[in-house]
């Protein structure tokens, strides 16, 4: 059983070694500065275009309250579609669970309505 | 009815608890309530405890009734609380609720315009509720709890003019030296669980029936009679008594003289069947109380102090009561604790009532000649002293001639004796008293004292019908009745002896023809009596040096090996303890700083102690498989 | 299948919808009737849930355990949620118009610990689990102008979400080894092997962090400081009972015993004498009470996990006497600690210096609540710790018991540097400090049923040992 394992033990060595050779490859071959790296060295890209601006930048809180709007219809449409589909075979006792269900995110979709999720301002 | 308050027995002593924790936490603000409903709680646990009393004497030789629940079990340790109502808890229970209304009765006109009076009731209550729940209890464990309680209210009461100086002082020596006794009793309480795993009482009787290690037993019986020789003040742990007198003068009557002082007389008479069955814890029992039966009454000749005095007298019927018990007369002791219970808290709220018409005087020189302005208090007084000194027909009469009788019968002729001179220097101190307080000639402060109201001066009277007739109920005339319910079959119980009832009258006579004679008709003088035999009169009067040998005795030892475990303590302990202190303290400190507010780290720390575990349990499993 | 007996858990989910929608229903200032509602509701749900406490069912082949100890764990997390609704009654009008939500997800966390205490698989389990801590999160963060209240809820969503990952991966591992996530079952096929061991280690690891065990408990301190208090005190009581008895649930029925050849309370012994080092240690030296509460009680979950590790009917009963008792002891503290941050909106100990003589019997009920945390007779915290040390010394663990002791000695250091600035502390400001109606009510359970429960500790102990008997 124990022999299962060691490709498991190896994978962990690479995992480790890997990182801890590139960088001590780069480490190796980078060009030694005799004095202090320049202010060039310290921007965020060294090369490249001038970034513009803050990168904190606010976007429309709107898009997440959609997202996650969705994301609970989604998840509903996943559940309803077996049940349509064995509709049938469950009988009244699955039917009036789903009307539950559907009942209590129906309570979420007026919430999120009530609290202004769905407008776009 | 009785189907009802059998098992709810309990309510006796939780109402005045209750009435405690209300006071305590809600109406303390309005003292006259807290009053009310003090009173209100005991004289309703009063009512509760006749229709007790009455199914535990319906039977003849005295029902019991036991019950119990289980308040914690673990496996080997099994602990009960339960109730036990027998003829022995039953007359503790009236003793104790009827002594207990009347003396909060009395309270009202005694501590009239006190600042303290809501916690004064406030005690007042929890000391009825630990009392009646020392004497409902069923096993040493609960009883021990009690037991301590009623020592903590003691503290409280004695202390409760916490202004005095010598009241703190009082309250905080009353407590250490019952912590002296204590110790012992616990100490005994634990032998018995160990050696018969079981601390009910009932249980125990079962299991002592057939043991017969003395080597074991004599420890233990005295041990356990530790806790009585600190509760009831028996020499060499009287030194508190006298001292409590400091607090206020219902309190003395009700805890130091009539009820919580009594619980070590009771405490010998429920282990009755342990003591009973060591002979040579029985003799040290009976020595002790002779001892301080003579020892107290001696030194009470000498005392100027009203409230002294009769400290001193309960001290000298304590060590009656025991010496009874030490001879084997169980009966002869409850009887005698019943009768004095009565007409000692009699004394104590007369002489109360003297030290408010007298304004706070307690000295009986400079009092005289009260019997004209304060008829009621006067003749409730003499007769509470004539039962005290055991003149017949009155209560005193009837129980002190069964302990002399005992004490005879048993042929100890020593403590008989012994127990007659108390009975004659009994009747001279107390009268002493009386002719000078309240019949001298002196008219110091006259002008100023008056009769009490009312709530003051009908417990007097209710008390003084009691110290008349309680007696009655072992009397021949009634046939020994009580001694048919509360008794042990271990016990003795003589047949009555006509000498010995005319021997004790006529020696308490003499004790009060002396008094007279010294103190009324000054035919004696005392001042040259007290010239005469100066030695013994001082010796007397300092109470035979005992505090002063515990105080130099203290000193010595106690306070010697407190200044060398205080060097050993400074520069030895301390050091080791600041040393694990400083170095916890830094441990903390060092630790704080893994929290830094980074939930970057915190991940880290999370997966870090993850890969250490499942390595550990990898590891550890490996090392199983192969 | 009888419907009916899903009765507790279908009014809580029913209850908490309805709190949602009347609040949205009603105008602003219907919402206190609201608040009324919930507190009532949950009454109500808790009477209910005593009458129905000896049910016992399965449902959907096991999925759902209906029987004595889930129901043990209902009726301390239906208690928990009514004394904290109760103390919150001042705070909450923080909240300003959002108070309505505010109890709504309270009660749906409350549904959440009480789906973990039932679970009788690890797919159930996990929804229960993330209900609740969903609902934390949000609640966590519901001082919207509080930076530190947002710092906190961010904090506790990062990191929750890290620990259900963990316990997620370590359920997967699991059910790849054994083929199946039914406790009982896992049980039956659990055998000797790695990836088997690092799945338990993970799912461990995952409870080890709901109920803020050494090294998983960073998140504590921050997180019960940044919350509002009544939610620092349903996180601290109720998330973590919750905890417990999945854990239990988990550990006796899936993992103890199914192979003896692995000791795992050795595992969880470690954990446990860490916990109790560490969080009284860090304890000592912190200056604001909520901070010194949050450390107490990663401490406090330190000394119930050594029920667990007893593994025996003494320890687990431990762990559910001492549960229920925390939650008084615990939220008697909060709550105290609630008023006098309602009242000088400060939390560091020299804002309860003087206490005593502005409210004395807020002084002594944070004295008494704190004599029950550090284990003093007669407080209930010691017959709490004597069941749960008296466990571990039957099964072995004498060295997890010594460090318990020493441990709660140090407890009593820093549980009574608080009173001490209570009873000698001086305090400019004289006035006392105010309470509403109701939390004085919580305030008057809180101390009562600690000093009780202490002085006579046999009906609840006979309680939680009918709890157990399911898992002997």
């Amino acid at each position: 059983m124990l022999t299962n394992y060691p490709a498991l033990g190896i994978f962990f060595l690479i995992t480790i070694a890997f990182p801890v050779t590139a960088m001590g490859l780069a480490w190796l071959f980078r060009p030694k500065p005799k004095a202090a790296p320049d202010d060039e060295k310290f921007t965020t890209y060294e090369c490249g275009v001038n970034t513009q601006g803050k990168t904190w930048i606010r976007f429309k809180v709107n898009y997440f309250l959609y997202a996650l709007v969705f994301l609970a219809f989604d998840v509903e449409i996943v559940f309803l579609y077996p049940w349509a589909v064995k509709f049938g075979v469950l009988g009244p006792f699955a039917f009036i669970e789903m009307i539950i269900f559907i009942a209590i995110l129906l309570i979420g979709l007026w919430y999120a309505w009530k609290e202004g999720a769905l407008e776009w301002y | 009815m009785y189907e009802f308050i059998l098992p709810n027995a309990w309510l006796i002593p939780a109402l005045p608890f209750l009435a405690f924790a209300l006071i305590g936490l809600f109406l303390h603000r309005w003292p006259k309530v807290s009053a009310g409903l003090s009173i209100f709680a005991i004289a309703a646990a009063f009512i509760l405890s006749l229709p007790i009393a009455a199914a535990v004497f319906a039977e003849e030789g005295g029902a019991v009734f036991e019950f119990s629940t289980r308040w914690l079990s673990m496996p080997g340790l099994n602990i009960d609380m339960g109730l036990l109502l027998d003829p022995l808890t039953a007359v503790m229970l009236i003793v104790v609720t009827s002594i207990a209304s009347l003396v909060q009765i009395y309270s009202l006109g005694y501590m009239k315009g006190d600042p303290g009076i809501a916690s004064y009731y406030s005690y007042q209550s929890l000391f009825a509720a630990s009392m009646l729940g020392l004497v409902v209890a069923n096993n040493f464990g609960q009883m021990f709890v009690f037991w301590e309680l009623v020592g903590i209210c003691s503290y409280f009461l004695i202390g409760f003019w916490f202004g005095k100086e010598s009241a703190k002082n009082a309250a905080i020596k009353a407590f250490v030296t019952n912590r002296v006794g204590d110790f012992g009793f616990l100490l005994g309480i634990l032998f018995l669980q160990i050696i018969f795993g079981t601390l009910n009482f009932a249980g125990l009787s079962q299991e002592m029936a057939g043991y017969t290690n003395m080597a074991v037993l004599i420890p233990v019986a005295v041990l356990l009679f530790f806790g009585p020789m600190g509760k009831s003040a028996q020499f060499p742990l009287h030194v508190w008594l006298p001292d409590a007198m400091e607090g206020p003068t219902p309190v003395s009557a009700l805890i130091h003289a009539a009820t919580m002082v009594a619980a070590g007389v009771y405490l010998v008479a429920r282990a009755f069947f342990i003591f009973s069955s060591v002979p040579q814890a029985m003799t040290f029992i009976a020595v002790i109380g002779g001892i301080t039966a003579i020892f107290a009454a001696t030194i009470a000749i000498t005392q100027n102090d009203i409230k002294r005095i009769l400290a001193y007298s309960t001290l000298s019927q304590l060590g009656y009561m025991m010496m009874a018990m030490g001879v084997g007369a169980m009966t002869a002791g409850m009887f005698h604790l019943m009768t004095h219970a009565f007409f000692k808290s009699l004394l104590f709220l007369g002489a109360g009532s003297v030290i408010v018409a007298m304004h706070e005087e307690q000295d009986i020189w400079k009092m005289g000649n009260l019997y004209k302005k304060m008829p009621i208090t006067t003749w409730t007084f003499v007769i509470g002293a004539l039962s005290l000194c055991g003149i017949p027909p009155l209560a005193g009469f009837w129980s002190k001639d069964e302990i002399l009788l005992a004490a005879y019968a048993s042929g100890n002729t020593g403590l008989y004796v012994l127990g007659a001179l108390v009975a004659f220097l009994t009747a001279f101190y107390m009268f002493r008293l009386i002719f000078v307080a309240f019949f001298g000639s002196n008219t110091y402060g006259q002008e100023k004292a008056h009769e009490n109201s009312g709530v003051m001066t009908i417990p007097l009277i209710i008390l003084a019908i009691a110290a008349v007739f309680a007696g009655f109920v072992n009397s021949p005339l009634m046939h020994h009745a009580f001694g048919h319910f509360v008794n042990n079959p271990a016990g003795i119980q003589p047949e009555p002896s006509t000498a010995i009832m005319i021997s004790s009258t006529l020696i308490a006579l003499a004790g009060i023809i002396l008094a007279w004679v010294i103190y009324q008709k000054k035919l004696i003088s005392h001042e040259a009596l007290r010239d005469k035999y100066s030695v013994i009169y001082n010796l007397l009067k300092n109470k035979y040096y005992v505090d002063e040998l515990y105080a130099r005795l203290g000193d010595i030892f106690v306070f010697g090996a407190a200044r060398a475990m205080f060097w050993f303590d400074i520069h030895v302990v301390n050091g080791l303890v600041n040393g694990i202190a400083f170095l916890t303290g830094k441990s903390g400190d060092v630790l704080r700083y893994t929290e830094d507010g980074q939930v970057q780290s915190y991940a880290l720390y999370m997966v870090a102690g993850i890969m250490i575990l499942v390595v550990v349990a990898t590891i550890a499993a490996v090392s199983v498989i192969v | 299948m009888d419907i009916s007996l899903l009765l507790t858990e279908i009014m809580v989910a029913l209850l908490g919808l309805l709190v949602l929608v009347l609040g949205l229903a009603l105008p602003a200032r219907g919402k206190t009737v609201v608040n009324r509602f919930a507190l009532l509701g949950m009454i109500a749900i808790l009477a209910y849930s005593i009458t129905a406490f000896s049910q016992k069912a399965s449902f959907f082949n096991g999925v759902y355990q209906i029987d004595m100890f889930g129901s043990y764990f209902k009726l301390l997390f239906l208690s928990a949620g009514i004394l904290v609704m109760l103390m919150a009654g001042k705070y909450i009008s923080r909240f300003e118009e959002k108070s309505s939500e505010f109890y709504g997800l309270m009660i749906l966390a409350t549904l959440g610990m009480m789906l973990m205490s039932s679970a009788g698989e690890f797919i159930t389990l996990y929804v229960g689990l993330e209900l609740m801590t969903i609902s934390f999160y949000i609640l966590t963060a519901y001082l919207q102008n509080d930076k530190l209240s947002a710092e906190a809820g961010l904090k506790y969503l990062i990191l929750g979400a890290v620990s259900s990952a963990i316990l997620l991966f370590g359920i997967s591992l699991v059910y790849a080894m054994t083929g199946t996530t039914m406790f009982t079952e896992i049980a039956a096929a659990f055998t000797m092997q790695p990836a088997l061991l690092a799945g338990v280690v993970l799912i461990i690891a995952g409870f080890a962090f709901k109920i803020s065990v050494v090294p998983f408990h960073m998140w504590t301190p921050d997180i019960y400081q940044g919350a509002p208090i009544p939610i620092t005190t349903y996180l601290s009581v109720g998330s973590k009972a919750a905890g417990f008895a999945a854990l239990v649930r988990v550990f006796m029925v899936a993992i103890n015993g199914a192979d003896a050849s692995f000791d795992w309370s050795m595992l969880l012994a470690i954990l446990a004498a860490l916990t109790i080092i560490i969080g009284n240690l860090i304890a000592l030296s912190q200056k604001d009470v909520k901070r010194l509460l949050a450390y107490s009680s990663i401490a406090q979950a330190g000394y119930i996990l050594v029920g667990v590790v007893a593994a025996n009917s003494f320890g687990l009963k431990g762990v559910l006497f001492y549960a229920m008792i925390y939650v008084f002891a615990n939220t008697g503290a909060f709550a105290v600690a609630t008023a006098v941050e309602v009242d000088t909106g400060k939390t560091g100990i020299e804002a309860f210096a003087g206490l005593s003589k502005r409210s004395p019997m807020l002084a002594a009920i944070m004295t008494i609540c704190m004599l029950s945390l550090a284990g003093i007779p007669p407080m209930a915290g010691f017959a709490g710790k004597f069941y749960l040390f008296a466990g571990a010394v039957q099964n072995g663990y004498l060295w997890l018991a010594v460090i318990g002791l020493i441990m709660s000695m140090v407890s009593v250091y820093y549980y009574l540097g608080v009173s001490k600035a209570m009873y000698i502390g001086e305090n400019e400001n004289d006035s006392p400090v105010l309470t509403t109606g109701g939390s004085t009510v919580a305030l008057w359970i809180c101390v009562l049923a600690t000093i009780l429960l202490g002085v006579y500790p046999g009906p609840l102990s006979e309680l939680a040992g009918y709890a157990i008997q399911i898992l002997m």
